[in-house]
């Protein structure tokens, strides 16, 4: 009490209490909004593979899911939710709940936020200006392949060019023409109604170079 | 002593009054010493270590939301300073690393008659058995046998969920059992 009565221990302002709580409100935005972002590319990334739509034909398109998924980008989201939840551990609303409840938290509220950035047309347009060159590389980064999985073998997407009962013919940018061949097998969704100009995703067996026999098919939306 | 409310002093302190922080010093000098020595079982270390957490509580006052109680912030910082010098001790460097206690929700049996009787025991024979505990669960102990706080304090204070503070308190008190009857064994 003496070395305080004698001003020789002083006590902090106010202002630089307010100051650190604002620097770290502004790093929880930071790592919350880079979450939503790596998240929503996580989503996009799925989509534009087509391996987000794989599920759909069972157990196959699970494993074709496992095996496209990016991560690189998931484990980056596992560390940044870590991150996030040292940053917030101090307050009493994240304490008071088990580790796992806030984690399962922040973790769903990502992935609701990143689903629903992922449906707007940003990612595309910003992968499409990649591709032409006309992002400044720390954001061109984001959308070469180094974050993307590479496509699972089985799985192909592309617009239908022409079709009959038999058998499909797409055309994707990346991967050209493939020919996909119908069997009575081939798992189609209830009421499909293919038509020349609907992209779609198959996961189907190659049969020969630029031919493959589909175990499924699917419309995709885009 | 006044009867002037905790959060009326540091109101005084915030505003410039130094020498109102005397009466907060008064107050919790003895519960802080207590739980120093009955925590850190080192009864020489205990005022060093809580006169650095009056000298951190000061320093740190203008961060004290007045609008909240005083306790369990003092407290919030003394335990912070004994865990630091329980860590700087050899013996216990693995103190209060992550716990698993703390990921999962836990389900808390309501209290009962039989547990209050219990508490009655334990608390008689809380002072011969508690440097027998680890400090995970001594520490729980001291602030909800010892200080009297509730769970909700005491979550708080060690900035773990009030399920987790229950969990280490049924399990302390069950390791207390044993020890206790251990020692009537003998």
């Amino acid at each position: 009490m003496d070395a305080i009565e004698k001003g020789r221990i002083r006590m902090r302002p106010r202002w630089h209490f307010v100051l650190l709580s604002a620097l770290a409100l502004v790093g929880v935005l930071i790592v919350f909004l880079t979450l939503l972002y790596v998240s929503s590319l996580a989503v996009f990334f799925l989509r534009d593979s087509g391996v987000w739509f794989a599920p759909s034909f069972g157990m196959r398109g699970w494993w074709t899911l496992v095996r496209g998924l990016p991560w690189l980008l998931i484990l980056l989201l596992i560390l940044f939710v870590l991150f996030l939840q040292l940053l917030v551990r101090r307050y009493a609303f994240v304490y008071q709940k088990p580790l796992l409840a806030s984690v399962l938290g922040i973790l769903f509220v990502i992935f609701a936020g990143g689903f629903a950035i992922a449906q707007t047309p940003m990612h595309r347009f910003l992968a499409l200006s990649a591709r032409h060159g006309d992002l400044p590389p720390p954001l061109g980064f984001w959308y070469g392949d180094t974050f993307r999985a590479p496509p699972p073998p089985e799985l192909y997407r592309g617009v239908i060019i022409a079709m009959n009962q038999h058998q499909l013919i797409l055309v994707d940018p990346a991967a050209g023409t493939t020919t996909v061949i119908l069997t009575p097998r081939t798992r189609l969704p209830y009421g499909s109604d293919f038509s020349v100009g609907t992209s779609v995703v198959v996961v189907g067996d190659p049969i020969a170079t630029g031919t493959i026999q589909a175990f499924g098919i699917r419309e995709m939306d885009e | 002593m006044t009867s002037e409310t905790d959060e009326a002093i540091i109101l005084r302190v915030q505003g410039g009054e130094s020498e109102a922080f005397g009466d907060l010093v008064e107050r919790y000098q003895e519960k802080l010493l207590r739980y120093a020595r009955k925590f850190l079982l080192d009864p020489d270390d205990a005022k060093d270590i809580v006169q650095d957490v009056f000298i951190k509580a000061y320093q740190n006052i203008q961060s004290f939301d007045a609008s909240r109680r005083f306790s369990p912030w003092v407290y919030r910082i003394a335990h912070n300073e004994f865990v630091n010098a329980l860590k700087k001790r050899k013996a216990s460097r693995t103190v209060f690393a992550f716990d698993i206690d703390t990921l999962f929700p836990h389900l808390q049996a309501p209290d009962t008659a039989d547990s209050a009787t219990l508490d009655r025991d334990l608390r008689k024979t809380l002072g011969a058995h508690l440097e027998k505990l680890g400090p995970k669960y001594r520490e729980p102990v001291v602030l909800y046998y010892l200080e009297e706080m509730d769970y909700k304090e005491i979550s708080d204070i060690l900035q773990i969920p009030v399920s987790t503070v229950g969990v280490r308190l049924a399990r302390a008190r069950g390791m207390l059992r044993k020890i206790g009857e251990a020692s009537k064994e003998v």
